[in-house]
């Protein structure tokens, strides 16, 4: 499914796609159309209030790597150092001119990490986070 | 943080990345995608990963991780600003056939037959409280997502849909007011349980005799299936590929395991007055864990000149994950004979389990969830993984990091001495008579 599709599923799409804050689509409608002589009945919407979103301003990129540092976050699921690694010997065979600094996140996978933030903004240029499972 | 990212995330997550980056306000995060899994593969099979394809992009991978950093970023990846999110209208009206496909098909049921909630039916329901229909009784949350708000009505509708009663709608009320839902966004397929303590248990005609955890009787069937369509409604969970990830899912999740509590055949205090409340208070108090086994399976459980339930009831621990809990769920019959073992209190029964049930470091080290949550505390210093991560392969450690991982319940009907053993932990108690 593309992300279109997904969002419209989400009810973000015309909202995200159009700038009008003002509705964000609905569930399927109801009334199917058919008639099967029964009489109409209400019966009441179960799900819950979903919170308004914010809208974040993604970071402006880098006009290229040359020369920058770039960050490999480790969340901790398996296997995401060993991907990283291999990321890392990309960037040696590929673009040299690139420096890379492997970090394994502090903590279980969802946990934050400020102090790693932190450093990255102080030392870092970019950052490439692996995996998300 | 103000610095370019590119998340990697491994192609079978393609659907749950794109919401949650969306729900957390970038709908248009320049996710890059991976082969599934990178677990237990190769540096050489993770090198053609890296030299290859992105899968859902269909671009060279690397081309993308480096097109996500610097490629400049368009008008849409730049807005700000607040974006309302509609569950559409307050009510449905169509014939009773096509409210019962509408309900199914968009996600609102367990798939199985429902009471539709009719405005009359969600009046009725709310006269079992006498809380305000439209007070906020709590937050949800589907995994990670931000949470979803709801109201003493939401929760009457999801009741409705069950086939609860309205003098079931406190119980329910109070599980919400938790926030915590039974279907939880993870790969685990995760199962639930709830422990309902006090009066309540007769009143509602809660079955904790013979077939407790059965379908036999209505408040343990209905409470326990209000439990699974509260989640999927009030927090928006239950959605395979989006807030919910279990890759094999669990029939547990249809009315989870509803114990009612034999207080009465009982030789020890009830669960909820062990966490502080009265015995005549009416409390709910949840669990979550990866499921239940029976003792029948345990070694020593067909002695039966002097059967040994400490004993067996270790030795089904031991198979379990010491992440989550462990919950003693003993036939009064069982529990006696352990009360006539010296274990006079559910303490001493606890304490012995603790320090019985054992593993070595080497087994403790391979096991996913001390690699995936204890190591990393260990790296903190977090006791007690820092010290066992510390110590020599052949060193034997408890199988749980505190006994406070243990739980004892007593249920069951009396016709067998069996206990049956969940890998569930303790998470709260919640008085039920606050929502009355």
């Amino acid at each position: 499914m593309n992300r279109r599709k997904l969002l419209s599923l989400l009810g973000m799409s015309p909202v995200l796609l159009t700038g009008d804050p003002a509705r964000a689509g609905q569930a399927k409608r109801a009334d199917s159309g058919a008639d099967s002589g029964q009489a109409k009945i209400t019966a009441v919407n179960p799900k819950g209030m979903p919170p308004a979103i914010q809208l974040i301003p993604m970071a402006p990129r880098l006009a290229s790597l040359d020369g920058e540092t770039v960050y490999l976050v480790d969340t901790g699921f398996h296997g995401s150092d060993m991907l990283l690694q291999q990321i890392e010997a990309w960037f040696k065979r590929n673009m040299p001119q690139v420096t890379t600094v492997f970090r394994r996140k502090a903590g279980p996978y969802a946990q934050d990490d400020p102090a790693l933030w932190k450093e990255i903004k102080a030392q870092g240029n970019a950052v490439i986070m692996a995996v998300g499972h | 943080m103000g610095i370019p990212s590119a998340p990697i995330v491994t192609k079978a997550f393609k659907d749950l990345a794109i919401l949650n980056a969306a729900k957390r306000g970038m709908p248009h995060e320049r996710i890059c995608f991976t082969q599934h899994p990178v677990w237990g593969k190769t540096p050489d099979e993770l090198r053609v990963y890296v030299d290859g394809q992105d899968p859902v992009n269909q671009k060279p991978f690397m081309k993308e991780v480096v097109d996500a950093l610097t490629v400049p970023l368009s008008d849409e990846e730049k807005k700000s600003g607040i974006v309302s999110v509609s569950v559409g209208p307050p009510t449905f009206t169509d014939t009773a056939d096509n409210l019962q496909d509408f309900y199914l098909n968009n996600g609102y049921t367990d798939f199985l037959p429902i009471i539709l909630p009719t405005q009359e039916k969600v009046d009725a329901m709310l006269k079992g409280t006498s809380h305000h229909p439209d007070e906020v009784v709590g937050k949800m949350a589907a995994g990670a997502y931000p949470p979803w708000s709801y109201t003493v009505r939401h929760v009457a509708a999801s009741a409705v849909m069950a086939g609860c009663r309205p003098e079931y709608l406190p119980i329910l009320l109070a599980i919400a007011s938790t926030g915590i839902a039974s279907l939880f966004s993870s790969t685990n397929s995760f199962a639930f349980s709830m422990i309902v303590n006090g009066p309540i248990r007769d009143k509602l005609e809660f079955n904790y005799g013979i077939g407790a955890l059965g379908p036999f009787a209505q408040a343990n069937a209905a409470i326990g299936r209000a439990w699974t369509l509260m989640s999927k409604n009030l927090g928006n969970g239950g959605i395979p590929g989006d807030t919910y990830l279990g890759s094999l899912g669990n029939n547990l999740n249809y009315n989870n395991v509803v114990i009612a509590e034999n207080e009465e055949a009982s030789p020890w205090v009830p669960f909820h007055v062990q966490r502080g409340f009265k015995k005549e208070e009416n409390v709910v108090s949840l669990f979550r864990g990866l499921g239940v086994v029976p003792g029948q399976v345990a070694r020593g459980s067909s002695v039966n000149t002097s059967p040994m339930f400490d004993e067996q009831l270790s030795d089904l621990f031991s198979t379990f994950t010491g992440f989550f809990g462990a919950l003693v769920i003993a036939d009064p019959l069982v529990a006696v004979r352990l009360h006539e073992q010296g274990y006079d209190t559910k303490e001493k029964l606890i304490d012995w389990l603790y320090k019985n049930t054992t593993q070595t470091v080497k087994d403790y080290k391979s096991r996913n969830y001390a690699y995936l949550f204890e190591y990393p505390q260990a790296l903190q210093g977090v006791e007690p993984f820092a010290t066992w991560y510390k110590l020599p392969d052949d060193a034997v450690i408890p199988h749980f990091p505190r006994a406070s991982s243990f739980n004892v319940v007593v249920t069951g009907g009396q016709t067998n001495a069996y206990p049956q053993a969940a890998n569930m932990s303790y998470g709260v108690s919640v008085s039920i008579d606050k929502w009355m």
